[in-house]
Formats: C-alpha cells, sequence, structure tokens
C-alpha cells in the first residue's frame, strides 16, 4: 500500500507536538500582522466557526482541522440539488488519515468467511461490473447536533453535516461474490485507510447485516459527480450505503471482512447506538433504556431561500424553495407554511432524481402585510413518515429532524 | 549520483497519486495557570486539535468532562497516567465548563 504511513511513530508524534508548539507561538506573535481567517457563527451558544480550505475544498466550516471535520455553508444547499465536490462536508474519526494515496498500487482486501481472499486493485474494481450510478444523499449521524436543547456534548454542527451526490462504482455485492460467501455468514466488515493514531485505540470499522451487503444497491463508489473521490471524501473508493447515515459510508475502503457473527467493535457496539424506539428519541435529560446501531435516515426538509432573517417584498410573490429527502422510500409531498405552522399547503416539487436523492421543492409566497413571517416546511415520504413539530431528544445528539424555521421579515 | 538518481525517483509521487498537503493546525488550548494547562497540550494534542475541546457548549459540567478525559484513556488508548486525569479534567472544566 503505497499510502503515506499513518500510524505515527512516538518521534513523529514529538515532532508534531514540536510544530504545535512552533505553531501556536507563530499565531500568537503574528496575531496583529495577518489578517483573522474568515469566519461564521453558527446559531447556538459557542458557534464561532472559521472557513477555511482544505485541499479540493473551497473554504467550509472548520468544525475541527485534525482530524479535519469540515461543514457545508449552508447556502450551498440553494444553489441546487446536488452539492459540488469541493463543498461537500468531510467527517473523520481519527487523526491518521492518508495524504498520499497512489491509485496504481491501492488494494482492497476481501477476506474472512468467504471461499476465496481476494485483493482488487482499482482496475480490478472498474472491471468487475457494469458500472452502477445513483444519487444519493450524505448525512452525518450528529447533523443539526447544536441545535438540541437541552444541549449535548459531541461535534456541535449546524445543518451542514450532509450533501448530495452522483455515485459511480460497483455493487458490493459483485465484490463479494467473487470472493463467494460461506454459509453462515451474518455480518460484514468495512475499513479504511483512515487509522487511529496510537495503536492502542480502536480502529474505524463498520458493519452491515450479510442481507443488507448482499441487496445489490450498497455500493463501492470511486467517482462523485462525474469526478474522482476528493481525497477527503475517501479517495480513491469509500463505501455508499444509500438512505442510511454516513457512519457506515467508509472512506478509502481498504478492507471486508465476512463475519460469522455480530461484530462487537467499538464502533459498532458501544458508539452510534440510538434508542430503540420509533422516534429513536427519549425524555431530555434521560438515557435510553435500550439502544441499537443507527441505521436509516428519518425524513427532513429544509428551505434553503430566503436565508433565516431575509428579507421579502410585501405584496408581491417570491419563491420560496428547499430541499427535501428520506431514508430512501421516496419524498412524496411536501407542505410549506407562512404562519408558524397553523396552515399549509403542497409546494411544487422539482425534478426526481431518485429515492435516495435531495428533491428540491419551491413554493410561491406573497405576505400580505409588513411585518415578521415564520415559515416552516415539512416533509412526507411514500410511507406516509414526517417530522415532528417538536424536536425528538437522544444523549447522542443524532438523528435530528423537527420541522424547520425560517424567520424573515417582509418589508 | 546514481543514489541520488534513486533517491529522486523513490521521492516524487508517480502520476498516479493523488497528494494533499493539509492547512497549518491554528487551534490552542486557552493558556492558563492550572496545571492541567501543561498537560492538554502533552496529553492531548497527541491525537487531535484543540478544537475538540473548544467547540463544546459552555453549559458542559464537570461530569462531562470526566467522563471524556476517561473515555481518551480507556477505550480510546491514549497513553497518560491516572494521575493526571483530575488536573486535566480542573483544567477543561475551569476553561471551557461551568465552573
Amino acid at each position: 500500500m503505497n499510502s503515506k504511513q499513518l500510524r505515527p511513530t512516538r518521534r513523529d508524534m514529538l515532532r508534531a507536538l514540536g510544530a504545535m508548539a512552533a505553531t501556536a507561538v507563530t499565531t500568537r506573535a503574528s496575531a496583529s500582522l495577518a489578517a483573522a481567517p474568515a469566519s461564521v457563527v453558527l446559531p447556538f451558544q459557542n458557534g464561532e466557526r472559521d472557513l477555511v480550505a482544505f485541499p479540493q475544498k473551497r473554504p467550509l466550516i472548520v468544525l475541527t482541522s485534525r482530524p479535519p471535520q469540515l461543514e457545508t455553508p449552508f447556502s450551498v444547499f440553494n444553489d441546487g440539488p446536488l452539492t459540488p465536490n469541493d463543498a461537500f462536508f468531510v467527517r473523520y474519526h481519527w487523526s491518521g488519515i492518508p495524504t498520499s494515496v497512489d491509485a496504481q498500487t491501492y488494494r482492497l482486501r476481501v477476506s474472512g468467511k468467504v471461499n476465496v481472499p481476494v485483493e482488487f486493485s482499482l482496475g480490478d474494481l472498474k472491471r468487475l461490473a457494469e458500472p452502477m450510478e445513483f444519487v444519493a444523499v450524505n448525512q452525518c449521524s450528529g447533523n443539526s447536533r447544536g441545535y438540541f436543547t437541552p444541549r449535548v456534548n459531541g461535534g456541535q454542527l449546524s445543518n451542514g453535516a450532509m450533501g448530495n451526490a452522483r455515485w459511480t462504482g460497483v455493487p458490493l455485492k459483485k465484490v463479494l461474490e467473487k470472493a463467494g460467501i460461506q454459509a453462515g455468514a451474518v455480518q460484514v466488515t468495512f475499513g479504511g485507510l483512515d487509522r487511529p493514531p496510537l495503536e492502542s485505540s480502536p480502529a474505524f470499522v463498520k458493519a452491515l447485516a450479510i442481507e443488507h451487503a448482499l441487496d445489490g444497491e450498497v455500493m463501492l463508489a470511486w467517482a462523485m459527480n462525474g469526478e474522482d473521490l476528493p481525497m477527503l471524501n475517501g479517495y480513491p473508493v469509500r463505501l455508499i450505503v444509500p438512505g442510511h447515515y454516513g457512519t457506515y459510508w467508509v472512506k478509502h475502503l481498504s478492507d471486508i471482512s465476512v463475519l460469522d457473527k455480530v461484530y462487537d467493535g467499538f464502533w459498532m457496539s458501544r458508539a452510534y447506538r440510538i434508542p430503540d424506539n420509533p422516534c429513536a428519541c427519549v425524555e431530555p435529560g434521560t438515557a435510553p433504556m435500550a439502544t441499537i446501531p443507527i441505521n436509516r435516515f428519518n425524513v427532513r426538509s429544509f428551505i434553503t431561500s430566503p436565508a433565516e432573517g431575509g428579507k421579502v417584498p410585501v405584496g408581491s410573490s417570491s419563491t420560496v424553495r428547499g430541499i427535501a429527502f428520506d431514508g430512501g422510500y421516496g419524498i412524496s409531498k411536501v407542505e410549506f407554511s407562512a404562519d408558524g405552522g397553523r396552515s399549509w399547503a403542497d409546494a411544487r416539487l422539482g425534478r426526481d432524481l431518485g429515492n435516495y436523492s435531495f428533491r428540491t421543492w419551491t413554493t410561491p409566497f406573497k405576505p400580505a402585510t409588513r411585518g415578521l413571517y415564520s415559515l416552516k416546511v415539512r416533509a412526507f415520504n411514500r410511507r406516509g413518515e414526517s417530522q415532528p413539530l417538536i424536536a425528538g431528544w437522544n444523549p447522542a445528539g443524532y438523528m435530528r429532524n423537527v420541522v424547520e424555521t425560517t424567520t424573515v421579515s417582509a418589508v | 549520483m546514481r543514489i541520488v538518481l534513486l533517491g529522486l525517483i523513490v521521492a516524487l509521487p508517480t502520476a498516479s497519486a493523488l497528494e494533499i498537503t493539509l492547512p497549518p493546525e491554528t487551534a490552542s488550548y486557552k493558556p492558563s495557570d492550572l496545571p492541567g494547562y501543561a498537560l492538554v497540550q502533552r496529553d492531548c494534542l497527541v491525537c487531535h486539535s484543540a478544537h475538540y475541546v473548544q467547540y463544546q457548549p459552555s453549559s458542559s459540567p464537570r461530569s462531562y468532562w470526566e467522563a471524556t478525559v476517561k473515555k481518551m484513556k480507556t477505550p480510546f488508548g491514549a497513553p497518560f497516567a491516572d494521575e493526571d486525569i483530575p488536573a486535566i479534567v480542573d483544567y477543561l472544566v475551569k476553561t471551557y465548563g461551568t465552573e
């Protein structure tokens, strides 16, 4: 594997610490000389964030720099249903991320309860089957965590840890069939080139049920929006688990293993767990009785224009627009309210890019009088599932999907 | 000369490699006279930027910081000593939390 070595030695760590000390001093010394980085204030307590352009990315909202965790500025979602690669959010768990990957020497290993362990090159994967392609939303489990009330700890994200892209790759099913699944297979695990900084830390490994892994939709993607994956989105190959939270979309995919039992690693058995009930919620401040691994997205919808605090002309019609999505059943209806949720009317749905995609919507809005308007949107999927008017709560801050409100003034 | 050339070949990325350079890290822990200030720089920066601490809500109580520091040790495997934990927690809650 020609990815730069990921597990630093003790000497590397000491060197990094030295560099950091130097950085801290430089920052203080030059603070009055250098321009401060562009920044934004997210609308919750302690929401000040820098905007920094990481490699292959436009300036994005920095949650953490090491490892990189970058949030998409919300205005991007008003530009169209597909999120550009350079604006797509970034989430890592461990700081040993690959900064150099050679597509020629990259290999994906498939092992465990298979007839023949197989190593695939990128070329092997591309030749394995007719490429498949679909549009799908990726969303972080903790997207919007910063809005939980009472607040919960963890990554304090606004609504930008989501994105929608056209993914190109090969079905995971074809890869697994090449190796041959043995009888008794229960789960399949996935690991990538990103590693913990210390040998003693649990590597980021995720698992799917064998039936899910073989559903023909879970994909190994090498392209998004028609281009190679950016490094920070998982170059050269990542797992696409449409309709499911981003925690399963393992980046820089390098190891697949078929197990004859339920995987019990930290990132499945102790992290990314939700209350085992239909709302994935509990009484605020309490702990769930039982938990299960997070899985499918719930229904969400957003107003992307006008923006919060925006102005609209009184007495004339303007267009309110936005996006909606769900866990893959498809959005069937979007409703809009201009009076804080007292009355609702159907919005017009935009082009259908598939059940896993953002669905754009528009509706005319003609405020009769001056003043503040509380605009709300709620979506329904083909199973009739929708969004709560009062936010559900869980201690990890996952799966927020409350009906969103955008306050604008008619002038 | 042959050795130098070989070194160049090895060092240069091949045409098929994608290589990125991450921007310099700018976040740092807030200076303090508390003994935990030196410890967080030694024990926490090894693995992650100071952002992880900075962005937590200021309403985060001592119980959160204590549980999180302990989580960094088990199961996350951070190699600091148990004796360091009280001072680290004290610095965190007094600098970024409720106290």
